[in-house]
Order: C-alpha cells, then sequence, then structure tokens
C-alpha cells in the first residue's frame, strides 16, 4: 500500500563531509555525496540500476576505494544507494555482449548484508568492462595487494575507542587476581598459544609448565582460562576448545588435575563442561583428533548443547535471505521462515547461554567449549556474561564485552567474514557473529529497560563488521593485529560509537546492577529481527522510524535532566531521594484497574 | 429461578488452586452468583482471586477417589485449577460453574448488580452518540442530515434511533431503501473525511436476489452521497463469487447498470464460524505445553489467525487510500453489515482520523462503530476459544479487530494516544464484564432492559483520572498524518500480550511497560513543574 520514498542507503554508515574530494567530483548528480577523510574517487558512470523494488532506474554511480554510490537521476524516483565496498562478497559480470532482452547486460552484485544489487549498461563498447575491473579489486583489496580502507582512512576521532578494553583494568573490574586465580603473561609473545590474547587469568595453583601440557592436549593450544567469575559466590566460566583425545582415547592427568583445579577453586563439589555441539559431532571429532571429556575426568559432569556448526549457519541464514531478498515470500511466509531453522538456532543458543548463567549463578563453575573454541564457544560465553553482568549491559560495558570475548579471543572475523577476500564460496565463511547479535537483539525486546545502549547500536555494529572502515573487526586474532599494527594505523569503531553516544542510548535503561536477566528462549517468544534482515525492503520497514527517534532524543534529554535536577536534590539534602526509588521500580500498586490485579485485589461484597 | 438454585455447596474449605505465574496456594472456594472466590487460608494474607463465572469458558472435571480436580478455562485464555477434596462437592462445584456461566437472560448477569462505591448510575452513560457525532462536525450540516426515522426501530432493529443520511433524502425514501436491504440496514454515514469532505457510509448488501430486483430510492440514496463528484467506491468484503451466490438466497450486490457512477471492490474477508474456529487453533497451539515445539511457526500459520489480520488491515488500507489518497467517498458492506463492516470502517478511521487515535476518541469510536451500530456482542462472544459447547453465532471479530489496532500500535509506536493495555482490557471485557457496554446485541435490545439505568458505563469507567492514566500512551505524540500500516506477514506479529499473556515471558514485559511508563511520566513532571516555576 504506502511506498515511501526509496532511500536504501544504512542510516548507520555516518559520513564526514570531505570538501576537497567533494569539488574534485563535478558531478552535479553526486555533489551531495559525502566523502571521508582519504576517501577517493575511482571512476563514475551512468547506469541503470535494477531496483527490485522500483524496476530499472537510471542514475549516475560512483565508485571510491571505501564505497559504491548511486543515485537515480529521474527526480520522480528517488532511489539512493549507498554500499561500503567491504559489504561486497561477489561482483560478476552479467548477460553478454549478445544478449537480448532489456537491461540483461550488466553487472551482478552479492552482498554479506542480506542484499544483492544489478546493475545494467549499455551493450556497446565494452562499457563495464572498467567498472567491473575497478569494482572488484577495490571490493576485494587484499586479494589485489591493495591496503584495506581501514588503512586508507584519515578520519580522527576525541577519543580512542582502542582504549575500552584493558584486559588488566577489566580483570580488576572482576575481582582479580585474587587468592584463588592469577593472571600469567606466559603467553605474552603467542608461544603458548597464537590465537589467544596475552593477558590470561587461570587458577593460582597452577604452574606454568601446567600451562604448556595442557596446551599440548587441548586443540590449538586454547587452554582452558577465565572469561568471568561471579563476585559473590566465586564461581566462574572457563572457555577452552576441545581436549585432543583422538580414536584411541588419550588421556591427560596434567589436563584432569587442571579442570579440578578450577573446581576447587570455588569448593564446589561438580565442575560442569558444556560441550557446544550436538553429542555425535564430538564424537565424530574423535576421527580428527578432538573428541570430548570422558569418565576420566572425575567431579566433572558434561553437557551436549546442541549447537549445530557453521556450515549449518551460513545454510540457514542463506535460506532465511532467499525467502527476504529481493521479494519476501508472502503465501506460507511462517512456515518458509520455518525451513530455514535460524530462529531455533538462535534459540538453541540462546538456551545453551541461559544453562549458563544459570549454572554459574547457582554458584557452580563452568568450562565452555565446541571444537576449536572460537565460534560457538564465544557466543555462549558472552551470552552468559550478558546474562549476568549488567555492566556489559551498558554501552561501554558491551564494547568491552564483544572486544574480549570475540576480538581478544579470536574469532576469526577475517576468515568468517572474508573481509578485503574474492574468495565468496570459502567454507570457513559463518555468521555466528551476525547470531551473536541476533541474540543480543532478542534479549533487548525482552528486557527493553535492562539495555543502556539501543538497536542502532546493533546495527551500527553489524554494518562496520563487514564495512572494512573499521579496524576493530579486523584479522583472526590479537597476533595478527600485532602484527598488522591495526591499533596504530587504524581507527576503532567505538571512537565513532563514543564521539556521539547520545544516538546509541535507550532512554528507559535503568541500571539493576545484581539482576540476573533470563530470557525467554522458546520459539513463541523469538521473533526474526525484521528491521536487520528485512531492512532493504522499503515496504517491510518499520514504519515512521525518524519521529521515533526524535522523541527517544527528547526523552533522553529529558531524563538527563531529570537525573541532573535528583542530584542536586541530593547535594543540597544528603538523605537518599525517594523519587528515584519510585521511578526505577515498578509502581504497580497505584493503580488496581488492570484485570488481573483486579482479581487479586479487589474485595468485593459478595 | 434463584441463583441460589444453582449453588447446592456455596463453601469448600482446603482446597488447592493452581494457576499461572503463582506458587499453587490452599484456601477456601466460594461460590455466588455471578462470582467464584478464592480466598488464602494463610494468616495475614489477604490473597483473593475473584473471577467472574461470566469469564469462564469450559471447565473439566476429574474425579479420583475421594476428591477431584476442576480444570476452569476462561475467556481471557488464563487456565486454573482447583484440587477439591470430596467428591460430591467438586461435582456440584463444577455443576453450579457449568449453570451460572453459561446464563441466558442477560438482565441476571452481574453488570445489573455491580455497584462500585466510586459510581453512580446517575453517571453519564456512553461518549458518543449519532446526535453528538452530527452536532460535532459543523462542515456535515450542508449536505446530510440527522434523521429519528429509525427513533421506533421500526425500519432497521440493529440501528440506532437516530442515523446520519444526505439531505436530499427523505424519510420516506430511507422506508424504501431499508426494505431493499437486509435486516433494514440502510446505507448510513459513519465518517466524514475533513481533509476533502471524503465520506464513509455504511450497510447491509441489497436485497436483489436471483431476478435482479431494483430499487430506485435505494440508487438515489446512492447517488445523493457522492453528490457533485463523478464516482464512489462500494467496498464489498466479499469475494464477488461470494456476492453472486448470495443472490441465491435473497441477497446480492449493487450491478454496474443500475449503479453506473459506482465502482465495487470485492476483498474476500473471513468471517463467521471460519473467524472462530481460527481462534480456537490458535489458542490451542499457544496452550501446547509440550517441549516439541519444533512446528510452532507452521501451527501458528495454520491457524490463519494472522492472515486474517492482515486481511483486515489491507482492506481497511484500501478503503482508506480510496478516502484519503483517491479522494471518493466509499459505501462498505458485506452481508449483514454488523462485522466484518465494522470491522474495516473502524480501522479505516484509525489509520485516518487523528482524532479517532486519542484515548477518548478511540473509545467513542468503538461506541459508535460497534455498540450503537449494533454489533451483536451477546451472539459473537457468548463463547471463546475452549468453549466445548455447540458453535453458534460466536465469532471473534471484535477481538481481531483489537488485534489490528494492536498491530497499527505497534507499528507506530507514538500516534496512538491509549496502551496496550487497554486493548487488553477491552479483551476481557467483552467477553466477561462487570460493566453492561457489551451487553445485548443492539441498542433497541439495551433499552428494552434498560441497560443505561441499571448498569454502568464501561466507557465513562476507563476515563476516570487514574484510569486515564493508567491506559494512555506515555509516547503518545498526536500527528495530523495519517498511519499506513504495513501489512505484510512479515511485519505483523502474534499479539503475545493476549494469546500468550499468562507466560513469565509476558509478565516481564508488562512490567518494562509500566516501568516505561511511570518514569515518562516522573520525567514530565519535573518538566512540567520547571515550566510552572518559570511563569511565577
Amino acid at each position: 500500500m504506502a511506498s515511501p520514498i526509496s532511500v536504501y542507503n544504512s542510516n548507520a554508515l555516518d559520513t564526514h563531509i570531505s570538501s576537497t574530494s567533494r569539488e574534485s567530483l563535478k558531478m552535479e548528480l553526486l555533489a551531495d555525496v559525502s566523502l571521508l577523510p582519504g576517501e577517493d574517487r575511482i571512476i563514475d558512470k551512468d547506469i541503470i540500476y535494477i531496483c527490485p523494488f522500483n524496476g530499472a532506474v537510471k542514475g549516475k554511480v560512483l565508485i571510491t576505494n571505501y564505497r559504491l554510490y548511486f543515485k537515480s537521476s529521474d527526480a520522480d524516483v528517488a532511489v539512493m544507494l549507498d554500499v561500503p565496498l567491504g559489504a561486497i562478497s561477489r561482483v560478476e559480470k552479467m548477460g553478454g555482449a549478445s544478449s537480448r532482452g532489456e537491461n540483461s547486460y550488466g553487472l551482478d552484485i552479492t552482498c554479506k548484508d542480506m542484499r544483492n544489487l544489478r546493475f545494467a549498461l549499455k551493450q556497446e563498447g565494452h562499457s563495464r568492462r572498467d567498472i567491473f575491473e575497478l569494482l572488484f579489486k577495490y571490493a576485494f583489496p587484499l586479494s589485489h595487494s591493495l591496503p584495506l580502507f581501514a588503512y586508507v582512512t584519515q578520519e580522527k576521532y576525541e577519543e580512542s575507542g582502542w582504549n575500552i578494553y584493558k584486559p588488566m583494568e577489566e580483570f580488576r573490574r572482576q575481582g582479580l587476581p585474587n587468592n584463588k586465580w592469577r593472571i600469567t603473561f606466559i603467553n605474552k609473545n603467542y608461544e603458548l598459544c597464537d590465537t589467544y590474547p596475552t593477558v590470561l587469568a587461570v587458577p593460582f595453583k597452577s604452574k606454568d609448565e601446567d600451562l604448556r601440557r595442557v596446551a599440548a592436549f587441548r586443540s590449538r593450544g586454547r587452554i582452558p582460562v577465565l572469561s568471568w567469575i561471579h563476585r559473590e559466590n566465586q564461581a566462574v566460566i572457563v572457555r577452552c576448545s576441545q581436549p585432543l583425545v583422538g580414536m584411541s582415547g588419550k588421556r591427560n592427568k596434567d589436563d584432569e588435575r587442571y579442570l579440578d583445579m578450577i573446581r576447587e577453586a570455588n569448593d564446589t563439589p561438580k565442575l560442569t563442561i558444556y560441550d557446544a555441539r550436538p553429542n555425535v559431532n564430538a564424537v565424530a571429532n574423535k576421527a580428527t583428533g578432538g573428541g570430548y571429556e570422558g569418565d576420566e575426568y572425575q567431579n566433572a559432569e558434561l553437557i551436549f548443547l546442541d549447537i549445530q556448526n557453521i556450515h549449518v549457519m551460513r545454510e540457514s541464514l542463506k535460506k532465511l535471505k532467499d525467502i527476504v531478498y529481493p521479494n519476501v515470500e508472502e503465501s506460507h511466509w511462517l512456515s518458509s521462515l520455518e525451513s530455514t531453522h535460524w530462529l531455533e538456532h538462535v534459540k538453541l543458543v540462546l538456551s545453551g547461554a541461559i544453562q549458563v548463567a544459570d549454572k554459574v549463578s547457582s554458584g557452580n563453575s563452568v568450562v565452555v567449549h565446541c571444537s576449536d573454541g572460537w565460534d560457538r564457544t564465544a557466543q555462549l560465553t558472552s551470552l552468559a556474561m550478558l546474562m549476568l553482568d549488567s555492566h556489559y549491559r551498558t554501552l561501554r560495558g558491551f564494547q568491552v564485552l564483544i572486544e574480549k570475548e570475540w576480538i581478544s579471543f579470536g574469532h576469526k572475523f577475517a576468515s568468517r567474514i572474508g573481509h578485503g577476500d574474492k574468495n565468496h564460496a570459502d567454507q570457513d565463511r559463518s555468521p555466528i557473529f551476525v547470531q551473536f547479535i541476533d541474540c543480543v537483539w532478542q534479549m533487548t525486546k525482552q528486557f527493553p529497560t535492562a539495555f543502556e545502549f539501543n538497536e542502532r547500536l546493533l546495527l551500527t555494529i553489524l554494518d562496520h563488521l563487514y564495512s572494512c572502515r573499521f579496524g576493530t573487526f579486523l584479522y583472526n586474532c590479537e597476533n595478527a593485529r600485532d602484527q598488522h599494527e591495526v591499533r596504530s594505523k587504524a581507527v576503532s569503531l567505538w571512537s565513532l560509537v563514543n564521539s556521539k553516544m547520545d544516538i546509541y542510548l535507550n532512554p528507559f535503561y535503568t541500571p539493576e546492577s545484581g539482576r540476573v536477566l533470563y530470557p525467554v528462549a522458546s520459539m513463541r517468544h523469538l521473533e526474526l529481527w525484521v528491521t536487520y534482515y528485512i531492512r532493504w525492503n522499503p515496504r517491510i520497514q518499520q514504519q515512521q522510524q525518524s519521529p521515533v527517534e526524535q522523541r527517544y532524543k527528547e526523552l533522553l534529554a529529558l531524563r538527563d535532566e531529570y537525573l541532573k535536577k535528583l542530584e542536586e536534590l541530593q547535594l543540597s539534602d544528603s538523605s537518599p531521594s525517594s523519587r528515584l526509588a519510585n521511578s526505577s521500580t515498578p509502581n504497580t500498586s497505584s493503580t488496581s484497574s488492570t484485570p488481573s490485579q483486579q482479581y487479586t485485589h479487589l474485595q468485593t461484597p459478595l | 429461578m434463584e441463583f441460589s438454585d444453582h449453588i447446592k455447596t456455596a463453601n469448600v474449605e482446603d482446597v488447592v488452586l493452581r494457576q499461572p505465574l503463582h506458587p499453587p496456594s490452599r484456601g477456601t472456594v466460594c461460590i455466588t452468583g455471578h462470582h467464584l472466590l478464592f480466598s488464602d487460608r494463610e494468616e495475614g494474607s489477604s490473597r483473593q482471586v475473584l473471577l467472574l463465572l461470566r469469564n469462564i469458558d469450559a471447565i473439566e472435571k476429574r474425579i479420583s477417589g475421594s476428591s477431584g480436580t476442576i480444570t476452569i478455562k476462561c475467556k481471557d485464555l488464563r487456565v486454573l485449577h482447583l484440587d477439591i477434596p470430596g467428591m460430591e462437592q467438586c461435582l456440584n462445584i463444577a455443576h453450579s460453574i457449568e449453570t451460572l456461566s453459561c446464563l441466558d437472560s442477560v438482565s441476571e448477569m452481574y453488570p445489573f448488580f455491580y455497584r462500585p462505591p466510586d459510581l453512580s448510575l446517575h453517571n453519564q452513560w456512553g461518549l458518543s452518540s449519532p446526535e453528538k457525532h452530527y452536532s460535532q462536525i459543523k462542515e456535515l450540516h450542508d449536505k446530510w442530515r440527522l434523521s429519528t426515522v429509525n427513533s421506533d426501530y421500526s425500519l432497521c432493529p440493529s440501528y440506532p434511533p437516530a442515523v446520519i443520511v444526505p439531505k436530499s433524502t427523505d424519510d420516506d425514501l430511507l422506508k424504501k431503501v431499508a426494505k431493499f436491504r437486509q435486516g433494514g440496514r440502510f446505507p448510513v454515514l459513519c465518517y466524514y473525511h475533513r481533509k476533502n469532505g471524503m465520506v464513509i457510509m455504511r450497510s447491509s448488501q441489497p436485497l436483489t436476489g436471483a431476478n435482479r430486483k431494483r430499487c430506485r430510492e435505494d440508487e438515489h440514496l446512492l447517488q445523493a452521497m457522492i453528490d457533485g463528484s463523478d464516482k464512489g467506491y462500494i467496498i464489498d468484503t466479499r469475494s464477488s463469487q461470494q456476492a453472486q451466490q448470495a443472490r441465491m438466497t435473497g441477497g446480492g450486490f449493487e450491478s454496474k447498470s443500475s449503479y453506473s457512477h459506482w465502482k465495487r471492490l470485492h476483498r474476500q474477508m473471513e468471517r463467521g464460524k471460519a473467524l472462530q474456529e481460527s481462534l480456537i487453533k490458535l489458542v490451542e497451539a499457544c496452550g501446547d505445553e509440550s517441549h516439541n515445539m519444533d512446528r510452532w511457526l507452521s501451527k501458528l500459520e495454520n491457524s490463519k489467525w494472522l492472515s486474517h489480520v492482515q486481511t483486515a488491515l489491507s482492506t481497511a488500507g484500501l478503503l482508506a487510500e480510496c478516502v484519503e489518497r483517491d479522494g471518493h467517498s466509499v459505501l462498505v458492506h458485506g452481508s449483514e453489515g454488523t462485522d466484518s463492516t465494522l470491522l474495516i470502517s473502524t480501522l479505516a478511521q484509525l489509520i485516518m482520523d487523528p482524532c479517532c487515535r486519542t484515548l477518548e476518541g478511540f473509545l467513542a469510536l468503538l461506541e459508535r462503530e460497534w455498540v450503537q451500530a449494533g454489533h451483536p456482542f451477546q451472539q459473537r462472544c457468548a463463547h471463546s476459544a475452549y468453549s466445548h459447547a455447540r458453535l453458534q453465532q460466536e465469532s471473534p471479530v471484535f477481538l481481531l479487530m483489537l488485534d489490528c489496532v494492536w498491530q497499527v500500535w505497534r507499528q507506530f509506536p507514538l500516534a496512538l494516544g491509549f496502551s496496550e493495555a487497554l486493548l487488553l482490557r477491552l479483551a476481557n471485557e467483552v467477553y466477561a464484564s462487570n460493566y453492561g457496554t457489551f451487553l445485548c446485541n443492539s441498542h433497541q435490545e439495551r433499552c428494552a432492559l434498560g441497560v443505561t439505568e441499571n448498569t454502568h458505563c464501561l466507557f465513562q469507567a476507563l476515563l476516570r483520572p487514574m484510569e486515564r492514566d493508567y491506559y494512555s500512551n506515555p509516547l503518545y505524540e498526536p500527528t495530523e498524518l495519517a498511519i499506513w500500516p504495513s501489512v505484510h506477514p512479515q511485519s505483523l506479529q502474534l499479539w503475545r500480550g493476549f494469546f500468550l499473556r499468562w507466560t513469565e515471558h509476558t509478565r516481564q514485559l508488562e512490567e518494562a511497560q509500566e516501568e516505561i511508563r511511570n518514569m515518562v511520566i516522573e520525567w514530565g513532571k519535573l518538566a512540567l513543574s520547571d515550566a510552572l516555576s518559570m511563569n511565577t
């Protein structure tokens, strides 16, 4: 019915105006594109965008070393595209010089962010050759010995996002080291484990030789180390990779003793090991030298969480894309959605994390692993930590969580996303991090007052997961990041985010430090994240997004003013204000008009 | 017969109540003419559960040995269990509930007995009326008039005494038109679009029958409606095939040859039994406690409820498009004109008219378009999704309307002045209520029983200061623009607040909503006090 103006650029990709490059463009149509400092025009061209929602749209395309920008020349159909080249996974030629049919000759671009783009050109004089070659080159710079844009950009921010996460500070915040856990720098040269960070927390009783021997028995040396400790009950979340049990059922006394040290640290009778994989997959891993902890691990119980591997997740999201882009499935939407299994996977990840969080909050330490401990393990530990620790639910705390559990612990962003790499069919690619952000979104929907950040932050993070504009998600591990000097040569995404925090804030955020969040991981309560997965379709988009954002901004201002007033009151009168207490707890007794309350509170004369 | 004749056992002690979201509790059950009361036995605790018997849709009893369990399934979708000691007591209680929960006589229903101290029967009853509606829209007075031709309900038993019709049509003409429309529901005005002067009228189907009968007066009335305009639209809520078939049973549609200035648009909307069965399937899927929830989305789809929501919203969107975008007047009808017709005229007004989006405006809209327009509440809402009784005239059209409004509310979180809590409250009240508002099937029936004199008005009660606060949307920001909902299946959601109401998750969300409301109100107070202190 309603067809709003078709503007498909992601509002989260903010740009700065660079006046010099703007002058050099000298094209009226493209004059309003604001380029980033360090962003340069590569080529521009008259082109036809085959828009799945408006049909063929004539206009001009501009390729820079950062983005593909298109604007329609026809004033009636205002179509604009602003796509970071990093979001492109595949560029192909469509049709040939002799193809028949209108607009059959051009380019077909597959994107990593749930859309495809098709452009048509005139069928004469190899009109697409230059744009195809340049696009191919700049979309996949690493395949052409070119630097990623993160190394080219000249963006400057007041605060450096690289300072948001300091491992020692974060350990101290958790109350570490203490008499049960010590901080070790054994990995400072990445010799113990080349995919781990340099600073690790391990049982106080463990010696460095123990760690080396355990490393020999864990896949890729990813030994069990502490991710999080519960301040009151001292239960911990420990992460690692699978033990190298193999077909012959090898044992390693050091590994067994090491896990028992973890259990002893808070003196619980049993250590729970969560293996994220389905049981059969864990067994199958024995054939390639891996496996799982058997009965030889005394005082430990092993629970499989049934979460599928990266290949299953990739295929699931691919199926989802098939039913939402370019056309949304209309007649059997729900059963089609069901057949992608995407929500079911989200459910399993969430319910795994709930089990971890529940175990820890009831005082039992847990060990979490999958095969290598960098995909499902990262999902589970970070989600459980988000449920347990309200600090991670703040805007800055969430950045710390991602830096810590994902980036520093070697989630292979480069392999999973394929930054700057032309090999679109690489079997290593998988939307594991997207799935994690989806789980976070589900939690924010279920607890609208528990998170300091809003949906826009999540969208921004996912946009820049691909964009290659920031150094944050580049490379597979800290070791590689050090080698490529990311932190000195590229800008952190958190620099951008923290330079204008207010647009990422949730006005209704109510800090509740002790609260453990248990989301409901039932299919009935999960929703498809439409505003992310189907955001390119103008007909599905949530309506009136901007007035809502405007209103939320006003509310934020009102809230800040309120809090300021409150502080003044508290200063002038040292007694704690009762008004704050009122505002942060639901004042249910003030009304007796909801039916449920009516039945339970009302005393009617009979 | 007295109520007491149905109550063999009024009190049972030592009963265990199990209900969602609460731990089991032990106490006393008491049955009265209209209520089931459970009071906690614990000393010092005053926890009570007071349940209108009318709210009970179905009960199941299971006797084992000397005790029994009664499972109570409510129309608000709550399921309670009572473990009752003593077989006879259990059977007596069950019998009382079965009989008293579906009394037929309206004047014996609870609204006639409900006398809260803070309400007086002398208070004003209702918010709106055709007279008031007419007097409020001055722009109408040129070409439209208020007719009292139905003051004795002789033309149309389901219409109110006064209706708005074109000025150029006299009452004699209306009498003839009424004979040509099913149930006498001749076309009347229900909405005037101030922006362009176009109107929505509604009626029932014309009685053209198999031999294509014509009625000049009916044609004249329709022509008068679009006086000065080149054409009008008729939105028929049946498929054209259904409309054709209706001729075999005396009904029909406005043919092109007789109504040359009218363009007919057919949109098939599910009604009656099909809608009720859809609700039953949906509620069954929602209540499925089995762990194997793999097929949840398929079950949801198979219930077809969301596709009914989609059809209703898109047909309402079509209606609003005709009026707002295309600039033409529209006549809406299906067959009887008491169900899907009202559904889409209500939703279209919500889409176009900012006045209908305030708390008061929305309640007035419901009063005009459902209560006064003669939606047969008593027939449609006698039973809900759990009932084992043979379906008669039940159909959850009003609930479907509330669901559609909720979808709009979700898509436009700022545009409506009322909250989800209001929609939930209305969804309960329409099935079982302390108030008289949703009693009977028509204005005429309500007058005959003295409903306005002997019961309290729900809409008035909802506008008392405390209720008004509670049911207001704290984020409300009025907009003059039309709000066009997206009707793609991807944009529609299950109304979890209603259908999964009795789950932990929904309660958490309700609490969070409440928290947000209190927060915003608190901040707003500060801004207000600042503004005041600036002025002084």
